[in-house]
């Protein structure tokens, strides 16, 4: 700009440079002038801030508003405008409504995500890695609701295991009396239904893909760990009761290992409910807050 | 002239003399989430912020990765990030401008742009607090962020939604540089 003003000058006899050059006076007034140019021109070329940049527009509008900008000023070539000028990016003479997914805040003052020390990697997409949390979410959900399902056949069959079971009286005489055929059934049908579910529950657990190198922890970790007990809980459950309704059915008094089966089903329950406890805790109930 | 060519180089420099930079130091983000049955909150230390302050205004940057929030079940934090699309959009990236009068008081407003989930929302006037602790400076906050603002669908848990607010706490520990 200094240098364009000093051209400017020279057309017109009264500013003759030569004639400043020569006169201490104009020599302070040169001087004096490129001591206020220079700082503008750092700022108009480094920041981004509004209030920076409006000194351009306002400048080139003093300057052809100005008498001292005659024709012959008017046929110089226009002074090449900033690289961010001529994209519309961010520095538009006329401001528009902010669109700050193109050009946030700062997002001009060089800060980057690289300059803070995130490699490549760290910010780079990974769709094959998405699809997978995809996939293993939607498997969980599944696993999720088929495990509650389950628990209504698996705690209706402890409930009526009673009318399944033999009844010993304790009089002078021991007598013994089989069950109704009708309770036997129910129990057994429900205790079908209850390992159909589980089973389908435990392969959308099993079946989910895993992330690599993460391993579980926390609560997960016990929901997971309780799979020791409940899972051959439920193999051995109908194992005991098939045994004891078979000694029944002869007549006997259910015996050795049979006998268990009840003992094993309530352990069963009860690490399945603790194992959906798990990952529920710690339990805050807060129902009667709005949710929205 | 020398002494002319002096001072045009002395002004020249002057601009580059009143920038300051900031840089993070130690973070703490928390997010909070709130369910029928339970809360739960999940922290990352993981921060990474850098500021920069010019001609009366500064310029922040923060980013964290996503999957460096721990709740303390891996199972939570892997549906989180697959509820926030973690993997595609793996950073949340706060950008704030402020001027640099507000850097000095005990309280101030901040207007946050926040790109998270693949989306970007502004927040109008949060509210920080500012402690100084030698030359380091302390910020402490929170951010009002809901699901609905990213465009993320709640989370059910037992067939039951999270509350819709997901506010975050920070508290950023800032140093100058230089």
């Amino acid at each position: 700009m200094c240098h364009a003003d000093a051209n400017l000058v020279v057309r017109d006899p009264g500013r003759d440079i030569a004639g400043l050059s020569r006169n201490p006076a104009g020599r302070i007034v040169v001087a004096y002038a490129c001591l206020v140019a220079v700082p503008l021109l750092a700022f108009a070329q480094e920041s981004s801030h509004p209030a920076v940049i409006a000194i351009h527009p306002a400048a080139a509008a003093i300057s052809s508003s100005s008498s001292a900008v005659n024709e012959a000023a008017l046929d110089l070539p226009d002074a090449p405008l900033p690289a961010r000028e001529q994209n519309g990016g961010g520095q538009s003479q006329n401001p528009k409504p902010a669109q700050p997914q193109k050009t946030p805040p700062g997002a001009n003052s060089g800060l980057t995500l690289q300059g803070l020390g995130f490699s490549p990697s760290q910010t780079a997409a990974n769709a094959k890695l998405q699809a997978l949390l995809n996939k293993r979410t939607h498997m969980l959900q599944i696993h999720q609701k088929l495990g509650l399902i389950t628990l209504a056949p698996m705690v209706t069959t402890v409930l009526v295991s009673s009318g399944a079971k033999q009844k010993h009286s304790h009089t002078a005489v021991a007598t013994i009396t089989e069950p109704g055929s009708s309770g036997v059934d129910l129990h057994v049908a429900l205790g079908s239904l209850t390992a159909a579910l589980y089973g389908a529950t435990a392969y959308y657990a099993i079946a989910a893909p895993k992330v690599p190198g993460v391993k579980p922890r926390g609560a997960i970790r016990l929901h997971r760990d309780l799979t020791f007990i409940h899972a051959p809980g439920m193999v051995l459950t109908p194992i005991l009761g098939a045994m004891a309704l078979d000694q029944e059915n002869q007549g006997e008094k259910v015996h050795g290992i049979a006998s268990a089966h009840q003992y094993v089903a309530v352990t069963t329950l009860g690490a399945y409910v603790a194992a959906m406890v798990a990952v529920s805790w710690p339990i805050h109930l807060k129902f009667w807050e709005p949710n929205q | 002239m020398r002494f002319v060519v002096a001072l045009l180089l002395a002004a020249a420099c002057l601009p580059a003399r009143a920038q300051s930079q900031w840089v993070l130091a130690k973070s703490s983000l928390t997010w909070h989430i709130s369910h029928p049955v339970h809360t739960a909150q999940g922290t990352s230390h993981a921060a990474r912020g850098k500021g920069v302050c010019s001609q009366g205004e500064c310029d922040f940057l923060i980013a964290v990765p996503l999957n460096t929030f721990h709740s303390g079940d891996s199972n939570r934090d892997l549906h989180m990030l697959e509820i926030v699309r973690g993997a595609e959009y793996p950073m949340v990236v706060v950008r704030t401008e402020l001027p640099q009068a507000e850097l000095s008081q005990s309280t101030f407003d901040a207007n946050l742009t926040i790109q998270f989930a693949g989306q970007t929302a502004q927040y109008k006037d949060v509210p920080f607090q500012r402690m100084q602790h030698g030359k380091d400076v302390e910020i402490l906050g929170t951010i009002p962020a809901t699901c609905t603002d990213f465009r993320i669908t709640p989370p059910e848990f037992l067939m039951m939604p999270i509350k819709n607010e997901i506010p975050v706490t920070v508290d950023l520990s800032w140093e100058p540089v230089g």
